[in-house]
Formats: C-alpha cells, sequence, structure tokens
C-alpha cells in the first residue's frame, strides 16, 4: 500500500516538475504534460492529421502478421534443431551468432527488397520476433527432465504422449517467455519499420506530428502507443504467470 | 560428433550458401537489382571501403561515448535500487516499463531538441544499452546471498569493506552481463539514430544507399556492420569469462 | 488369482541368465552378469547392495526400462519386450512428478495415458490418495508438498495403474530416517491390502529386514546374487528380536566384503 503511494508520488512528482520546467521553454520543443490531452483529443478528432483510426488498424494488421509469421517459423525451426541434436550443434551458435547482430542493420535491406510498404514492416517485425521464438524452443527442450521421460515411458508413454504430456508442459513457462518477448520485438519490429519509413501506420502518423512540429500530438500520440505496448505486454506477463502458476 | 567436425559442417554450410547464392544470381533465379552475387558484394566491398571505413568509425566512436554513459549510469542506479529496499520496490517498475516501451518512439523527440548530429545518436545509444544494465546489477545485487553479508560483517568489516569486499565481486558476473547486452543495444541505438536522424555514420550510409537502390553495396556495408557487431560481443564475451572466472 | 493355489507357487517374475553391459568412456563395464532368479506371486523380494552394484538395472530389466544384452525376463511366463504398464509399475528414488500436475493430476497419470476418462481417474486418486493421509492436498503441486508426501503421491501414481507387480527403487533413499521408517510401516499396510508382488532396492540392511519376505544380496561389478535369506516373520516385526539380530549379523558378514570391494573400485 506505501509502496503504491510512494509510486504514485514519484510520478506526480515527476510530472509536476516537467510541468514547472517546461512551462518557460520553448513549446515546440519542450510540451508540457498538461497540453498532451488537449493534443490527444484533436488527434482523435480528424483536424490537421490523418485519420487516427485506420493507421491504427493498420498497424495492428502489421503486428498480427509479422506476429503469426514469427510464431509459425520460430518453433518450426526451434524444434527442428532441438529434436535433431547433429543439426542443433550445428546451426544454434550459427542463430546465437545472427542474434548478437542489433537487428536493426537488416532493415535497410527489407525496405529494398520489400519497398516502402506494409511488407517491408512485416518483414522485420517477423525478424524481430522470430530469434526469441525459436531460441526458448531450443532452451526449453534442454530443460525437459530425463527422469520425467523415465518415468512416463515405464509408465506406458510412447512417442506422441511423451511429448504432449511430459516435453511440452515441462518446456511451457521457458516457451511461453520466448513467445511474449517475441510479441514485445514484433511490436517493436513494426513501429520501427514505420518510423524509419513509410506511408501509413500509426509510426507514419509519429513521423508526420514530428515532421510538422507538432510536439504535443506527437507527444500524445507516444504516450498512447506506449501505454498500449505496455498494456499487451502486461497481459501477456499475465497469461505467462498463469501458465507457470505450478512453478516457483 | 567432434567440436572440429560440428565446426566443418559450420563452414561447409556457410560455404553451400554463399556458392548456391552465387550460382543462383549467375543462373538468373534472382534479380542481381534486389540480391547481388556475392563476388558483387566483394567488389563493392573493396570499392566503397574508402567511404564505409571512416564511417563505420563514426558509428563506432558515438556507440563508445554513448555506452560508457550508459554503463557509468545503469551501474550507479543500478546498485542504488538494487541495495535499498523502498526504492527497489518503488522504482523497478518504472525501470521495467521504461525498458518495455519501444525507445524508437522518443528518438523523435531528442532529434528535435538535441538536432541531426552526434549529441542525439550518443543519447539514443545510452537510452537502449541503460535500462538492461540497471535492472541486471539491481537483480544481481537482490539475488546476493545475504549469509555472504552476515559472514562479512561478523569478521568485523565496515558497511565500506562490505561494499568494496562483498557486494561488488558478488554482482559483477550479473554487471559483466548486463554490460554485454547493454553493448549490442548501444550499437543498435546509434544506427537507428542515424537512419532515423540522417546523421553522418553506416546507419545514414546504409538507409542512402537502400534508397538509392545500390543493393551490392548495402550488403557490404551491412556485412561490415555484422562483422564489427560480432567481433566486439566476442570480445566482451572473452573478457566476462576472464573476469567472471570464480562462476 | 488367490483362489488357484499354483499362482501362489508360480514364479510372477523370472530372470534367466540376464546379464547388461554399458559403454563407458574408460571401457565397458558389466553391470549386471548371468543372474537368474524366481520372484514368487505376492512375495515382497528385496534386492540388497552396496551402491552401483547393479540392482537398478535388474530392476530396470524387470520393468522393461532397460533391454538385456543376455538372457531373459519373463513376466507371467511371458518374455518382456519393453514398458507393460498393465502388469509392472514402478517407484524411483527421485520421485520424478510431474510439477505442472497438482497430486491429484499425477496419481491419475498412468490411467490418462491408458485413456481412462476424467472422472474415473478421480474417483482412483482420491481414494489413494485419501489413505496415504493426503487429504486436503489433492490440490497442492509437487513444490508444495514435503519429500515424504511427495514420495507417497508417486506411490500413489504408481499404485493407481493397479498392476500386479510394483517395483521399486530405493523409494525411501532420499528421506531422513524418521520418514523412512514410518513410510515403511505404511508400505507394510499397503502390500497387506493390495496382494501385490513387489521387488524392492535398497542398500539399507534395517530396511530390508523390517519389509522383505526375502532378500537377495548381491555383489557389486559385475552384479551378481551372490546369497538368498528368506526372512520367515510376522509383521510387525521387532527389530530387536535376536532372530532378527542374527539375520543382521549373517547379511552384514556377506555385505561387508562387497561394500568394501565396491569403495575400493570407486572413482
Amino acid at each position: 500500500m506505501k509502496v503504491l503511494a510512494l509510486r504514485a508520488a514519484v510520478l506526480l512528482g515527476l510530472l509536476g516538475v516537467w510541468e514547472v520546467v517546461a512551462a518557460p521553454l520553448n513549446p515546440i520543443l519542450y510540451v508540457a504534460p498538461s497540453a498532451i490531452p488537449g493534443a490527444l483529443l484533436r488527434v482523435f478528432r480528424v483536424g490537421e492529421l490523418p485519420p487516427l483510426p485506420e493507421h491504427v488498424w493498420l498497424t495492428l494488421r502489421e503486428i498480427a502478421a509479422a506476429y503469426a509469421l514469427a510464431v509459425s517459423a520460430g518453433l518450426w525451426l526451434g524444434f527442428v534443431l532441438g529434436l535433431q541434436k547433429t543439426l542443433g550443434r550445428i546451426y544454434e551458435p550459427i542463430l546465437a551468432a545472427l542474434y548478437a547482430i542489433p537487428s536493426v542493420v537488416w532493415y535497410p535491406s527489407l525496405m529494398l527488397f520489400f519497398g516502402l510498404g506494409p511488407a517491408s514492416k512485416i518483414a522485420f517485425g517477423l525478424l524481430l520476433g522470430f530469434f526469441p521464438v525459436a531460441l526458448s524452443v531450443l532452451a526449453g527442450i534442454r530443460q525437459v527432465d530425463r527422469h520425467l521421460i523415465t518415468v512416463a515411458v515405464s509408465m506406458g508413454a510412447g512417442p506422441g504422449a511423451i511429448f504432449l504430456k511430459v516435453a511440452l508442459p515441462a518446456m511451457s513457462a521457458t516457451l511461453v517467455g520466448g513467445l511474449r518477448a517475441g510479441l514485445a520485438l514484433s511490436v517493436v519490429g513494426v513501429l520501427v519499420g514505420e518510423i524509419l519509413g513509410s506511408r501509413a501506420g500509426i509510426g507514419y502518423l509519429i513521423n508526420y506530428a514530428y515532421g510538422l512540429f507538432m510536439t504535443a500530438e506527437y507527444a500524445g500520440l507516444v504516450v498512447l502507443v506506449g501505454a498500449a505496448v505496455l498494456a499487451l505486454d502486461g497481459a501477456a506477463g499475465l497469461l505467462e504467470a498463469r501458465v507457470r502458476r505450478w512453478a516457483s | 560428433m567432434g567440436k572440429l567436425k560440428i565446426v566443418g559442417c559450420q563452414a561447409l554450410s556457410l560455404a553451400a550458401l554463399v556458392v548456391g547464392w552465387e550460382a543462383a544470381v549467375r543462373l538468373g533465379l534472382v534479380d542481381p537489382l534486389f540480391v547481388p552475387a556475392p563476388t558483387a558484394v566483394v567488389r563493392a566491398l573493396a570499392a566503397t571501403a574508402g567511404e564505409a571505413l571512416p564511417r563505420l568509425l563514426d558509428t563506432l566512436v558515438k556507440t563508445v561515448i554513448g555506452y560508457g554513459l550508459a554503463v557509468g549510469l545503469g551501474v550507479t542506479a543500478g546498485l542504488v535500487i538494487g541495495s535499498m529496499r523502498t526504492v527497489h520496490q518503488v522504482c523497478i517498475p518504472y525501470v521495467v516499463a521504461l525498458y518495455g516501451v519501444p525507445k524508437i518512439l522518443i528518438l523523435p523527440w531528442i532529434a528535435l531538441i538535441f538536432g541531426i548530429g552526434l549529441t542525439t545518436a550518443v543519447l539514443s545509444a545510452t537510452l537502449f544499452a541503460v535500462f538492461p544494465i540497471v535492472l541486471l546489477v539491481a537483480g544481481g545485487v537482490r539475488d546476493l546471498d545475504p549469509a555472504l553479508l552476515t559472514v562479512a560483517t561478523s569478521m568485523g568489516a565496515s558497511p565500506w569493506q562490505v561494499y568494496r569486499k562483498v557486494l561488488l565481486p558478488a554482482v559483477l558476473p550479473s554487471a559483466l552481463a548486463g554490460m554485454r547486452i547493454g553493448m549490442v543495444f548501444a550499437l543498435l541505438g546509434t544506427l537507428l539514430a542515424e537512419m532515423f536522424a540522417g546523421i553522418r555514420g553506416m546507419g545514414f550510409l546504409m538507409q542512402k544507399q537502400a534508397m538509392a537502390f545500390n543493393a551490392a553495396e548495402l550488403f557490404a556495408a551491412t556485412a561490415l556492420v555484422s562483422v564489427l557487431s560480432i567481433a566486439v560481443v566476442v570480445s566482451l564475451e572473452h573478457l566476462n569469462q576472464r573476469l567472471g572466472k570464480w562462476r | 488369482m488367490i483362489g488357484d493355489p499354483r499362482s501362489l507357487v508360480t514364479a510372477q517374475i523370472e530372470l534367466r541368465d540376464v546379464g547388461k553391459r554399458y559403454e563407458t568412456v574408460s571401457g565397458p563395464v558389466l553391470a549386471v552378469e548371468q543372474v537368474s532368479l524366481k520372484v514368487r506371486r505376492q512375495e515382497f523380494l528385496t534386492l540388497l547392495g552396496p551402491s552401483g552394484c547393479g540392482k537398478s538395472t535388474l530392476l530396470g530389466m524387470i520393468g522393461g526400462l532397460v533391454a538385456p544384452d543376455a538372457g531373459q525376463v519373463l513376466i507371467d511366463g511371458e518374455p518382456s519386450t519393453g514398458p507393460n504398464p498393465r502388469k509392472v509399475a514402478m517407484v524411483f528414488q527421485d520421485p520424478g512428478l510431474f510439477p505442472w500436475r497438482t497430486a491429484l493430476d499425477n496419481v491419475g497419470f498412468g490411467l490418462e495415458l491408458q485413456g481412462v476418462g476424467g472422472a474415473r481417474r478421480r474417483e482412483v486418486a482420491l481414494g489413494l490418495l485419501e489413505p496415504m493421509g493426503l487429504r486436503g492436498f489433492e490440490r497442492k503441486y509437487p513444490r508444495e508438498l514435503s519429500g515424504g508426501m511427495r514420495q507417497r503421491v508417486a506411490i500413489a501414481r504408481a499404485l493407481a495403474l493397479d498392476t500386479p507387480i510394483l517395483l521399486m527403487d530405493e523409494p525411501f533413499g532420499a528421506l531422513d530416517e524418521q520418514t523412512r521408517l514410518l513410510m515403511g510401516e505404511w508400505l507394510v499396510g499397503i502390500r497387506r491390502r493390495t496382494q501385490k508382488t513387489i521387488v524392492f532396492v535398497t542398500h539399507s540392511l534395517q530396511e530390508a529386514i523390517a519389509l522383505s519376505d526375502r532378500i537377495a544380496v548381491m555383489t557389486s561389478r559385475p552384479g551378481r546374487i551372490k546369497d538368498l535369506f528368506e526372512v520367515p516373520l510376522p509383521y510387525p516385526r521387532d527389530l530387536n528380536s535376536p532372530e532378527v539380530t542374527d539375520l543382521r549379523a549373517k547379511l552384514w558378514d556377506q555385505i561387508r566384503e562387497e561394500s568394501l570391494r565396491a569403495m575400493e573400485g570407486a572413482p
């Protein structure tokens, strides 16, 4: 209770300080927090800015496509490399090395292949979301306790039952963590793609507001998107906690 | 399967990829406008090295400055947040939230205030790198075995001695892990700022070449940055292993 | 089964000259060599021996988890070809409970594999857990249970298969002394109620004497059966009676040598 009060106090204090400091400064560079709600209303009401719902809808569809592809590809490659030990030992280090490269280096190439439209955003979201999913499958498979498999075999479990009733639940906590991280990164990928260059989507709107020095509208959109991203990740976190309630 | 055999298979796979790729271009299966042949990329690498290498250095300098700032800030904040219970409880949700928010959203604002130049790129690098360092250092302090503190105190160690001789060495591995992740994020932050704001460096160069459809030059630049980042990560890993040997 | 007088004398488990070798980095190791043994219906037989003497390998062969390199394992006169959950259930030293399943769902696991419906599984599991002193713990996850409780759930999981044969590989080895004694008493009760054939592996003399009808003392590496002792004493057994003291001395003589050899041979 006390902690919650302190948290709220810290947030309000920071906003207050900001408000006071920003008041005498150039509002094009420094937006006061109090200006944001009004700006957000302007964003919703069709004004100088292009209509919000259309752009949000496009971004959501890009994210959905990118994530669906990232999960399919990540699960597939993860299981192939995890279950074929030899393949895993050869290709997992290569996968890990690729993951160590800052992802944004791939974006210009994707833009060259797919142009400025949604395809390059989906491709980048797919690329970013893919790694945590694939790596979590590999880590999850390694975590399966061999003894539990022995127990299941002694009770007559065949390969199918071992996979469904032992391996999959045993790795579920790690896997769900990877799926959550993959979702967060797919969202980031699509947003980065849109902000670096696009003709539509929420990132385009952000860039548009920024380009016209509509800083309050820009800040309003950032707060909106940031809150949505945190809410999405929070929901994924609740799901993760539910899946792993048997652990710790 | 021996280690040598595995490395052999890896090398063979990569070689097969390069040869297959070259063949695909030569046989006209892919359009060299989009996917240039490896030989073309190598030629482009040689041709553009004069321009690309100074840009690579630009990017590296900004990354290192931003990274240094992030490490200083991140380790200090992590130690403070980790060692004080209330501060930890109050601050951690905010740090996690900031870590979770896509930093690209804030990049335009930084560019607006600090202009198109070194400062924006450095701050972007710091912004990307600092949160994982804070989280890992604070986590390392939290996970410290309280028995170690009891032992040290029972032997008459002063608070400062406890800090220097118990806390810091115990936190070192997680700090190093944070610093390794932070490096990749710092490089990412620099490149992204360069691409977004058109700041001189590899990010901008790659963006320019993509816009101009210079696929071979773009691939060469991508390869350069990739090799650089893998080299940096590998050397940090090496350092990690030497410093964190007791683990 | 009990109505047929022959069933009491025929062997339910028969090992014929079984052997097993393992390939290790330092060359092949003979874990078990030329073991022949008959376990009678409803008998409680203990394999006693020092660590690493091949007891677990032998038990694994009976359970169908380990394929012998030589010889044959017969269950009810038929050669065993693999795990046979209709006839043989196993309990291990590590309870091996599925951490994502509640106590109840762990007990129902074997029946689930056999396609038994949820209601029936619940009924069986509750019926087994209650007399084990686990009433009120049915919905708990393994991490919320004590070591002794976990092992009881693991035993309930094996009993749920309702097999005539129960194999137990040092099931109480990881428990503290007091819990171990209590679990032994409790196992004697289970055995009386269920009339199962039990093969039990332990390195504890005390446990072997308290529980068994017959004790097979094993040699270490290669594992062979050195001697067989009948324990014709009624339960509950007074572990300080002269018969028990006498038997313990005899067993100790047999096993001392083997333990010394195992210690010297240990890496």
